[in-house]
């Protein structure tokens, strides 16, 4: 067992020791203290990840739509990111992302109110949250 | 837009905050941690839209999402009955082989999009690296004619004074249609979620279906429209 393990791991330090020794760690580091606009991007691509996910593995209607907020949000990052990219470069224009956000953060706010509103007639008629006990359409 | 000293370090900070709350949002059991889980999560991004000199809309995100829509959803969830998914007796997953299936379909999918950014962000930081250096020392330049703030360690941005000038110069038709969204919004959700008393009430019911009803539930016929509904 000890053997074994021991042959597991002697590749992994190696491969860690060579990175130490290549400077590449030292790379990541220093990119890691300087975040540009690609750290942003990938934040707001993890969170939209992170609202499929939600939205294809939960069973409650009620999560459903809070991850569908999650993903507008995603989003809403993007966007800014993007803007504050172009007023970087000096770009006419370039709050146009930021335009875009409020009327994002608009459209939430009505899908919402109407999501929940069909969420509270639903659960009256059907007595359940449970999307896959909603299945009056199913043919 | 290179973030640099404490900028970097509140990047990290609020960044990892919001996938982590962004993550037990979606496996939180009570569904109302899940709701505290996304605000938490909201308010991490709205953190990361001032680090991007985005106050108004950080303002904005935390009055209208936290403020206004989480608020709704808090009331909602209190409203249905969520008791039986507490007591951990209720699966909140759906079948195994779906949530494997999607997991490993959103593990594809983050590694594409994660490769995919970095490599477009190489190619934008070599088209605009000279643009990037020309605007930047013009800022620099613009920024000396700003006010300072009353600690003096700071100045005063105008970047919320220009995005209202561009709402309103550029976007002011959508900004209108917007309003009238919300407004159906209001009023599509006040009709869904009226009861068939509170229809029956202002004479908004088909007879027959009334009819029908009544034979379930006597208090119906209690209900007599009102003479100036």
């Amino acid at each position: 067992m000890q053997v074994f393990m021991l042959n597991f791991f002697a590749p992994a330090f190696g491969l860690i020791f060579q990175e130490v020794t290549s400077g590449r760690f030292a790379v990541a580091w220093d990119k890691a203290q300087h975040p540009d606009l690609s750290k942003f991007l990938t934040i707001g691509a993890l969170l939209f990840i992170i609202g499929v996910a939600g939205v294809l593995t939960r069973r409650n209607i009620i999560v459903i739509f809070m991850s569908i907020e999650l993903i507008l949000n995603a989003a809403n990052l993007n966007f800014i990111a993007m803007s504050r990219y172009l007023q970087d470069t000096g770009n006419v224009n370039a709050v146009a992302g930021q335009i875009f956000t409020v009327f994002v953060i608009v459209v939430a706010a009505a899908e919402a109110a109407i999501g929940l509103g069909i969420v509270i007639a639903l659960y009256r008629n059907k007595e359940t949250i449970w999307v896959d006990e909603i299945d009056i359409l199913k043919w | 837009m290179i973030l640099t000293g404490w900028e970097a370090v509140f990047f990290w900070v609020f960044s990892i905050a919001a996938i982590f709350a962004g993550l037990l949002t979606v496996m939180a059991r009570n569904t109302i941690h899940s709701a505290l889980f996304l605000i938490s999560s909201l308010v991490s991004v709205a953190a990361l839209f001032i680090l991007l000199h985005a106050e108004f809309i950080a303002g904005v995100q935390i009055l209208v999402y936290v403020g206004g829509v989480m608020v709704l959803f808090l009331f909602v969830i209190m409203l249905v009955n969520v008791g039986s998914e507490e007591r951990g007796s209720e699966e909140i997953f759906n079948r195994p082989r779906q949530v494997t299936t999607s997991v490993i379909f959103c593990g594809l999918l983050v590694a594409a999009l994660i490769s995919a950014v970095n490599e477009g962000y190489q190619g934008f930081e070599k088209r605009d690296a000279d643009r990037i250096q020309i605007a930047t020392e013009q800022r620099l330049i613009r920024d000396k004619s700003l006010d300072k703030s009353a600690t003096g360690s700071s100045r005063i941005t105008n970047d919320t004074g220009r995005l209202a000038s561009s709402l309103y110069r550029f976007a002011s038709l959508p900004f209108e249609i917007a309003s009238v969204l919300l407004l159906v919004a209001i009023i599509g959700s006040v009709m869904l979620a009226r009861t068939l008393k509170q229809e029956a009430a202002v004479d908004d019911v088909d007879p027959d279906t009334l009819q029908k009803e009544f034979a379930h539930d006597p208090e119906l016929g209690e209900v007599q429209p009102k003479p100036g509904a």
